[in-house]
Formats: C-alpha cells, sequence, structure tokens
C-alpha cells in the first residue's frame, strides 16, 4: 500500500511539473497573431510572412495562431472580457465596428503612414471607418460576388459570354439560363439548369448585390436606422424567385447549400452556371476541377450598377494588447505591397493597396483573375454593415424570413411586411 | 397441413431475425466512420463530387501526412490524451467520496444538493468563460493544461457524481452491515466490498469524464493560447473553412487519428465493464 502511495505521489508530481502554466523566456518581444487563414495556400503565404518576419526581427518574434471562422467571435469576445488578448488579429469589417464602438481595439489612425493610406483604395478604408473618423483595423483582403460559368456548356448552346467591356444585364442572364436549363433524356424532368444559386445564408449575398439595383434596404429616417423593401429592394428577389419558381432556371439544390456546395453539380454539367458565389471558391474549383474542365468568369451582372457591396477583412490591435507598437510594425511588414499580394493571391482573394492589386498574379487571364480583379471597382461599402444590431437583424429576423421566401412558403409582400414590422424591434434596441 | 418447425430451428430462426436489425443498426452506426476513413484516402478532385464513392479510386496518404507533420494532430492528440485522462481520473476522485456520502448519510441537505448538481448542468459554458478563465488568470492556470484540467473536472464533476450516487444508492446496505459484522474496516467495506460492485459505474462515468473532455472545443479554445497546448479538437478546426467548405482530406485524417484513442478507451473500458457486473454477481 505504501509503495502504491509513493507511486501515485511521483506520478502527480511529474504531472503537475509538466503541466504547468508556459513561461516562455522574456528576451525578444513576443506578438500572438491570430490569423483566419484556412484554406492550404492561404496558410501558407502567412506562415511564409511570420517567417520572415522572424528570421528578420530577432528583437521582435511574432507567434502565429490558426482560429477558425465559426469561433473566432467568441474567441475574440471572451479574449476582450478576460484582457488575455492577441497583439494582432484578423477578423472582418462588420464586427470590428461593433468591437471599436465597445471600445476593445487601438485606435490605429496615429500610425497609419501616409503611403498606406493612399494605395489601399478609398472604399476599402470606408468599410472600417468608425464615427469620428477613426481606424480600429487595416483593411486587406476583400472579395466580390462572381458568375462562374461552363464554358462547354456556353458554347453547346450558343452563348457568347459577355466581356468587361459589356457586361449582361440580370434579363440576359435570365434569358441564357433559359436556354441553359434542358431536360437531356426527355423524361420530362430537367436534368441541366441554367444557374444555381446558393440561398442556404442568403441575406448577405441578397443585400450586397441588390446595391446594384439601388436597394439598400437600411435607411435613416429620423436619426433612427429604418428598413425599407421597396421597388429597388424587390427587384432581385423578384428575379430569384422567377427563376425558381416560374423559369424553373435555377436548381432547387440551391435552396439549402451555400454556393461552394454546388460546385458538385457544377463539375457534374447539372448547372451552367453559379451566379453570386464568392470569388475566393475558385480554389475550390481549381482543386477538384478535372484537368479537361472549362470554366470562366463572367463580369458583374448590370441591374442599374454593376455595383456590390462588400466587407473587407482587416488586422486590428486590440486595446488591451501589451505589444502595440511591436504589433503595428508586424502589421505594416504584413501588409506591404508584397506581402499583401501574396496572401491575397493564397486566400484567392483581392488586396486592397492599389499597387498590390496590379501585379501580374492579379492581371493573369489564368482562372479568371482578370475578369474577377476587374470586379474590384465596382466594390462599394454596404449602408447596413454599420448598422447597429446588424447581425441580429439578419440571423433572427431576415434568414428566416428569406428562407420561407425562398421555399415559396410566403410571398414577396409577406416578406416585405414581416421585414419592415420586425426590424423597428430589433434596431430600436441598438439606439 | 401447416408445416412445423422444430424446437431449435424455430430458436435458430428467431435468433437470426433479431440478429438482422441489429446487423443493419450496427452498419448504420459504423457507416459515418466508414465514410470518414474512405474520405481520409481521397483527393479533393474525389471529395467534391456530386456522386462520392466509398472506396477511393485514386487512394493517398497526403490527407495523413499533413495531420501528422510537425503542427498536426498527434501533439495535440497527446494534449488531449493527458488533460482527458487527468480530469476523468480526478473528477471521478472527488466524485465517489461525495457520491457515497451523499447516498450514505441522511440528510435534509442531500436533496437540495442533489437538485443543485441537476440545475448546474443546464448553465451554458459561454456563460461561465469569463469568470472562469479570471479565476485561472488569478492562479495563473490560464494557458495551461493544469487550468483546462480544472475546468474539465467542474465541468463532469456534477454529472459523474450524480451517476454515482444512482450506483451507490442501488447497492443494499446489508452487504455493508455484514462485512461489518465480520470485523472489516471502513476502508475494506469501501475497497473490498463496494469498488467491485461499484465497477461498472465507475468504467461507465470514467468513460463519461473521459469522451466529454476529449470532444470539449470551446473551453480549450478559450483557455489555451499557446498552440503548442492546443488540444485535438482545437488542432482539427483549422481545417474548417466559410460557407460549408472545409479542408475535408485532412480533416478526415485528422478525425480518424483524433477517434482512435478514443475507441481505444471504449474497448479497454467495457472489458472492465462487463467484467465487474460478473465480479459484483460472483459469489467467492
Amino acid at each position: 500500500m505504501r509503495r502504491i502511495r509513493l507511486l501515485i505521489a511521483a506520478l502527480l508530481v511529474a504531472f503537475l511539473a509538466s503541466t504547468g502554466a508556459s513561461t516562455a523566456g522574456t528576451a525578444p518581444v513576443r506578438v500572438r497573431f491570430v490569423s483566419l487563414a484556412w484554406q492550404k495556400t492561404a496558410v501558407e503565404a502567412v506562415k511564409e510572412v511570420v517567417t520572415a518576419w522572424n528570421r528578420t526581427n530577432p528583437a521582435i518574434q511574432v507567434d502565429y495562431a490558426q482560429v477558425d471562422w465559426g469561433a473566432i467571435h467568441d474567441y475574440m469576445l471572451t479574449s476582450f472580457q478576460t484582457g488575455n488578448v492577441p497583439d494582432v488579429f484578423h477578423y472582418e469589417s462588420i464586427p470590428i465596428l461593433d468591437f471599436a464602438k465597445r471600445g476593445f481595439l487601438t485606435d490605429l489612425t496615429p500610425m497609419i503612414t501616409p503611403e498606406m493610406r493612399a494605395d489601399i483604395f478609398p472604399g476599402a478604408w470606408q468599410t472600417v471607418l468608425s464615427e469620428g473618423g477613426k481606424i480600429h483595423a487595416v483593411p486587406y483582403l476583400w472579395e466580390s460576388l462572381i458568375i462562374i460559368y461552363n464554358k462547354k456548356l456556353f458554347r453547346d448552346a450558343g452563348i457568347t459570354p459577355p466581356t468587361k467591356e459589356k457586361p449582361w444585364t440580370w434579363d440576359d442572364l435570365q434569358r441564357a439560363a433559359k436556354t441553359l436549363t434542358k431536360d437531356l433524356n426527355g423524361d420530362g424532368r430537367t436534368d441541366q439548369f441554367g444557374a444555381a444559386i446558393g440561398l442556404r445564408s442568403p441575406v448577405n449575398r441578397v443585400l450586397n448585390l441588390s446595391i446594384g439595383f439601388g436597394g439598400n434596404y437600411f435607411y435613416v429616417q429620423g436619426g433612427r436606422n429604418v428598413v425599407l423593401v421597396g421597388e429597388a429592394e424587390r427587384a432581385l428577389l423578384t428575379i430569384l424567385m422567377n427563376m425558381l419558381y416560374v423559369d424553373k432556371t435555377a436548381s432547387p439544390d440551391g435552396l439549402g447549400r451555400g454556393s461552394p456546395e454546388l460546385i458538385p453539380g457544377f463539375l457534374a454539367g447539372r448547372y451552367a452556371m453559379l451566379p453570386g458565389i464568392g470569388v475566393w471558391a475558385r480554389q475550390s474549383l481549381v482543386e477538384t476541377a478535372p484537368a479537361d474542365f472549362e470554366w470562366g468568369v463572367l463580369p458583374p451582372l448590370k441591374a442599374k450598377t454593376q455595383y456590390q457591396g462588400s466587407a473587407t477583412q482587416t488586422l486590428s490591435i486590440p486595446a488591451a494588447a501589451k505589444n502595440k507598437e511591436a504589433a503595428w510594425r508586424f502589421i505594416e511588414f504584413a501588409l506591404s505591397r508584397d506581402n499583401m499580394a501574396k496572401q491575397a493571391l493564397g486566400d484567392w482573394l483581392f488586396p486592397t493597396r492599389q499597387s498590390s492589386i496590379r501585379l501580374s498574379g492579379f492581371t493573369t487571364t489564368k482562372y479568371g483573375w482578370d475578369v474577377s480583379t476587374d470586379s474590384v471597382r465596382f466594390l462599394r461599402m454596404a449602408p447596413w454593415q454599420k448598422v447597429l444590431g446588424y447581425s441580429e437583424w439578419r440571423t433572427r429576423l431576415a434568414t428566416p424570413l428569406m428562407n420561407e421566401l425562398f421555399a415559396n412558403r410566403i410571398t414577396l409582400d409577406q416578406f416585405a411586411e414581416r421585414v419592415v414590422a420586425g426590424s423597428a424591434e430589433i434596431l430600436d434596441r441598438y439606439r | 397441413m401447416a408445416m412445423t418447425l422444430s424446437a431449435p430451428l424455430r430458436r435458430r430462426a428467431t435468433t437470426a431475425l433479431l440478429l438482422v436489425p441489429l446487423a443493419a443498426y450496427i452498419i448504420f452506426l459504423a457507416f459515418p466512420l466508414l465514410w470518414l476513413t474512405s474520405t481520409s484516402f481521397k483527393r479533393p478532385n474525389e471529395i467534391l463530387v456530386l456522386r462520392p464513392t466509398v472506396i477511393p479510386k485514386a487512394p493517398t496518404l497526403d490527407n495523413y501526412r499533413e495531420v501528422l507533420g510537425p503542427e498536426g494532430v498527434v501533439r495535440a492528440s497527446l494534449n488531449t490524451m493527458k488533460v482527458a485522462v487527468a480530469s476523468a481520473v480526478l473528477a471521478l476522485a472527488i466524485a465517489l467520496p461525495a457520491a457515497y456520502a451523499l447516498a450514505r448519510k441522511q440528510s435534509r441537505l442531500n436533496k437540495a444538493i442533489i437538485g443543485w448538481i441537476l440545475v448546474s448542468q443546464s448553465f451554458p459554458s459561454i456563460l461561465i468563460i469569463v469568470p472562469l478563465f479570471l479565476i485561472l488568470a488569478r492562479f495563473s492556470l490560464a494557458n495551461s493544461h493544469l487550468g483546462l484540467i480544472m475546468v474539465y473536472v467542474v465541468w463532469s464533476l456534477p454529472f459523474v457524481l450524480w451517476i454515482l450516487h444512482g450506483f451507490v444508492k442501488g447497492l443494499p446496505n446489508e452487504l455493508e452491515e455484514a462485512a461489518a459484522v465480520d470485523g472489516a474496516s471502513f476502508p475494506q467495506i469501501l475497497f473490498r466490498i463496494l469498488m467491485p460492485l461499484l465497477l461498472p459505474g465507475l468504467a461507465t462515468t470514467l468513460l463519461y469524464a473521459f469522451v466529454n473532455a476529449w470532444n470539449e472545443f470551446f473551453f480549450a479554445l478559450v483557455v489555451l493560447k499557446d498552440p503548442q497546448l492546443m488540444t485535438v479538437q482545437v488542432s482539427l478546426s483549422r481545417f474548417r473553412g466559410l460557407e460549408g467548405l472545409a479542408r475535408w482530406g485532412p480533416l478526415a485524417a485528422g478525425s480518424v487519428i483524433a477517434t482512435l484513442p478514443a475507441m481505444a478507451a471504449f474497448a479497454f473500458l467495457q472489458r472492465r465493464l462487463v467484467s465487474g457486473l460478473l465480479s459484483g454477481g460472483l459469489k467467492n
């Protein structure tokens, strides 16, 4: 019995010694950097940047950590609450504005150099501009919604793809979708749809694309944010409902799936176009498409304009960060022309620096980069990005209602009525 | 004239009929694991297809190579094993005497304590994580496995205690009284008489606490900041992407590796569980 006790005691001591809190050396300043890059090439690009920094800056060492998009919000909120924050973190412009308003972030305005300020697209700066013109995050990646098409199916149907100079309108898209929708084996069922649109979480996509119709959804009336669903807001919804239930040119597969989940069907020739898919999803196509599969990217559709809303991915420094100056120096390095380009290419997104986006990687015709990159000039900050309570509005109200609409369980009028009525209750709470 | 079956034949037919749904259920349970294993050997162009196959057409070990790399799931699995085993054993060590006391010592407080144990199960983790983290930080236990073990012990203790309480209560008092009459001391009663009979309960609760800690994600994400200390669930989340996409191949390979220790624990404890049941029914 005594032997057993001694053994247990020895094991316990050894275990406690091995699990004690880590106490790293204190010589170099440590900067903890949380990144959300997840695609293989994106992770490699970020690691390359971090390694290059650590090699050339022995006094400031960056510790790279990866967190996933699904967990980052809770991760950062708990970090802010507990004070145990990373020194630099990657996120996106919409929640960043909320974090800034709650005092969680360092004001980066005095640190941003004139060179950086001038080089990053003004539209990208707009997405992170807090009240009073302060900037709490540097926007460095952004995306547009593109249309990916099957070149062979277009050729077989005799359809000439539009060009950057002469883009399609939404009417053109609907006409092409009709031509491309076919019952190939004569069994009375559609085997090939003109399009498939991922509508599982449709709100951001619909709102971003509605900007081209002049539909903002959110307006300020008497100093309050209100939601209005007028003709401009209804235009895109009407088109989508027509494609789904009148023309039946959009596959019902899109109702329960996100756009990237439609790629297998696209590769199998079940859908000729994937409208409204994120530009980054091209990487999945490159990874999965057979060598002889021909695909391309169509320019943004023209409604009243070709504008679309876009958020940016950002780097920020928490207000509670211990090494703000070192953190900022790393941000400057990570967001230099070449490093920003490297990370954007790795993530199949656009860099926000004008000098980066002019590099050859973004203008090549390969993988539709030239057409995709051209869409950057139509990106705008959507007004809803700065509406407090938007996240709750989207999750609790707009998403279920849009799902009901797209499942054809309610009419467009009912959708409009309910979304307007429900919005007031949510948005007023955030005043 | 109706054909009649002999008794042994009837028994066999009944057994076969019972085995069919059992086999179907086992296939139903095993299929996700089979699919996971199959995906772990596939390249992306075989995963994202309209009609995927169970058997990979061009099997690859690339996914395993990636997850077994320097920042792969092996270290994370070892970390998790350490945390899960320690927290399960500690939870059990604390819960067993507490369960005995609750079951055997009659007090008006007992019902309230049991009630509180059940109520405490309903607190969502997000509610307690901030104060919990602040307490850990105060004792320099944040960003350490010891801190996470404490969290897991606290998290699984109520349920472990509740289950064990039921097991202890199910044992007749007469056994202890008979042993006492025969001159056994309290530790002898506890370890020689009750423990063998409690083995199924101990195995069940140990397994529960172990699997609970093994699968836990949120506490590990918040408490551990150093990538070297990451647990396997946090490590696997690196392969999750946006809009339903993920790096399915490495995620599946990592999940297969991460599943193995839990399966081994089940296999090991299942034997103990059965032996514990049998030993309870034997007369020495």
